[in-house]
């Protein structure tokens, strides 16, 4: 192969007869490049994050007068509006929210069924056994939930 | 028909038909608004109106003669195509979709607003008919039922414009009806953005509070004009500005007309023989009505006998002397209570050794307004002084040199200790120190 052009004055028929790689072997290289850098799970976050964080900010409107009345009537409408979605959303929440303690509170009064104590039923519905998966156990279980810590932190001299 | 008349025919047709439903387009139509078109172009070809002399709306056949006047066309031709229909159209009917969809919604809100009042008023007009000894806690809790009653339906007017665009406009031109109460509160909200602050940052800064009043926190704006110029806040006002007596704006943001009483006050008028300084009246009037509506308040055109008290003494120093401040109080009488203005005269007429706590304790004044400058002693000072017959001008106060108690302390250091002839060999080093020589020598006085 006559190809090796950089060394012109090389005689020796070693290095004249070494082989260039071949396009073939080249041709691996996008392969490569495609299995490199796995994607992380954010990453669209990420670059979201990166563009925005570190780009200047975008320059203040400028309008004239009467297309800033219009602005700031089209401004005022839209924040108006959401401030009653929000309390139609509020209102709403504390509706269904007041109707669960209600529907709480009259389970805690009632006895029974059968020979069941007072507030049985409360305590039933109270369970959160399920709700974190189909056999979970909430983690709260896992000690009795008490409102101060005990007094005595850990018994040092028990023994099995 | 030239291109931009193309660009602009559907928006100007818009335009035209505002009112009238506007049908599918059809081709007869379309051809015959085409052919009309041509006509008014044809013949606006022939003489130009007045509309295509003006920069903003000429036509594009016209832009020639008016750029060889030296006009050069405002805008892109279509924009002016646009100004030749569009310009007689009002603001609120501008046919913008999100602003109409806009103006919809606080419009609405604006009626609940109305409603919201209306209700108010009744429960007001009832709880009023009510006897007090029907309402639970009594007259006092039915005072203040009505009281609270009151003040949400003031919140609730202003709350009712608050969205209006042309409020605001009208408001940001300065044609703002002070009387109505969303202008008071634009008002305000402005003073208090800037104003207030300035004000509030003099009287700290100068000690206003708490060398002439106890307490100051202005409820009005006070400006204050000498020969029709603003002066800011703490300003100094040269003598000879300051010899006619100013000219107030005062704006106040509640509804009503109230009675105001007006002091000038030196408070640093220098007294040698006590080593103090003491305070001076240089103004007062009582009685003035003031109301939102009327702000300019011309000292020089308070002179009725029931108002002015202690007529305008010219603001002066002493050569040598710190700076005065003239502070410009505004205070509030009680409602429907005049002072007397006779007894004001003879209390006052030496105006020196004016409190004005005393003043606003003895008659039960409120401070609401309050603005100040300053005077120094300046090249006008002693004509000012000679034309109105005020001593004192050929006074000049020198600061008291005031001597440390501490005892003298011997230079100390390393060079200090090498200063004598032993050490002729490092003079050359020795012989800077700070605060006794330089390098050219000795520097201190002995």
């Amino acid at each position: 192969m006559s190809t090796s052009t950089s060394r012109p004055f090389s005689t020796t028929p070693s290095l004249l007869a070494r082989k260039l790689p071949t396009p073939s072997s080249s041709s691996a290289k996008p392969a490569r490049r495609n299995r490199a850098a796995p994607k992380s799970e954010n990453f669209n976050r990420i670059r979201t994050l990166r563009r925005n964080m570190f780009s200047p900010a975008p320059p203040p409107l400028r309008m004239a007068r009467q297309r800033y009345l219009r602005h700031w009537t089209i401004h005022r409408a839209w924040m108006l509006f959401r401030r009653k979605q929000h309390e139609a959303i509020e209102k709403e929440r504390s509706r269904m929210h007041a109707g669960m303690f209600n529907a709480c509170e009259e389970l805690r009064k009632t006895v029974g069924p059968g020979s069941r104590g007072e507030g049985y039923l409360y305590r039933v519905a109270m369970e959160k056994k399920g709700i974190y998966g189909l056999e979970g156990v909430p983690i709260e279980y896992a000690r009795f939930q008490t409102d101060t810590p005990a007094k005595e932190a850990w018994n040092h001299d028990w023994k099995r | 028909m030239s291109r931009c008349q193309a660009v602009a025919r559907p928006l100007a047709r818009q335009l035209r038909q505002q009112c009238s439903i506007r049908p599918f387009t059809s081709g007869a139509a379309r051809a015959a608004e085409v052919q009309q078109q041509q006509q008014t172009s044809s013949s606006s070809s022939q003489q130009p109106s007045p509309l295509d002399l003006d920069p903003n709306s000429v036509l594009p056949e016209f832009e020639a003669p008016l750029i060889k006047a030296g006009k050069m066309p405002v805008g892109s031709r279509r924009r002016r195509v646009a100004l030749r229909t569009t310009a007689s159209i009002p603001f609120e009917q501008l046919p913008y979709q999100a602003f109409q969809e806009a103006r919809a919604i606080l419009a609405a809100d604006r009626q609940e607003k109305v409603a919201k009042i209306r209700e108010q008023l009744d429960k007001i007009a009832a709880l009023e008919a009510k006897d007090a000894a029907q309402v639970k806690g009594g007259e006092k809790m039915k005072e203040t039922k009505l009281a609270s009653l009151r003040r949400s339906v003031e919140e609730l007017k202003i709350l009712a414009d608050i969205n209006d665009p042309l409020v605001k406009k009208r408001f940001e031109d300065g044609l703002g009806d002070m009387n109505k109460p969303i202008y008071r509160h634009y008002a305000e909200r402005k003073w208090r953005s800037y104003d207030y602050r300035l004000i509030a940052q003099r009287i700290k800064q100068f000690n206003i509070v708490p060398d002439v009043l106890p307490k100051l926190d202005p409820l009005a704006d006070v400006q204050l004009f000498f020969r029709q110029q603003k002066i800011a806040p703490g300003a100094v006002v040269n003598s000879l500005v300051s010899e006619n007596p100013p000219r107030l704006r005062v704006q106040v943001f509640d509804a009503g007309s109230r009675l105001v009483s007006l002091v000038v006050l030196d408070a640093d008028v220098p007294d040698a023989e006590n080593d103090a300084f003491s305070k001076r009246c240089h103004f007062l009037a009582a009685n003035i009505p003031l109301s939102p509506n009327d702000t300019s308040l011309p000292l020089s055109r308070i002179k009725a006998d029931d108002q002015l008290a202690v007529p305008w003494l010219p603001p002066t120093s002493q050569k040598g002397a710190p700076y005065h401040r003239l502070g410009i109080f505004l205070l509030q009488q009680k409602p429907g209570v005049e002072l007397d203005v006779a007894a004001l005269k003879q209390l006052y007429a030496a105006r020196d050794g004016f409190s004005l706590k005393s003043f606003r304790d003895k008659f039960q004044l409120t401070p609401v307004g309050f603005n100040m400058f300053r005077s120094v002693w300046d090249e006008n000072t002693a004509a000012v002084m000679a034309r109105h017959g005020i001593p004192g001008a050929d006074v000049e106060f020198r600061p008291a040199r005031v001597h440390s108690l501490k005892p003298p302390v011997k230079p100390k250091g390393w060079e200090a200790k090498r200063q004598g002839p032993a050490y002729r060999h490092l003079w050359k080093y020795t012989k800077r120190i700070k605060g006794l020589s330089n390098a050219r020598g000795w520097t201190k006085r002995r």
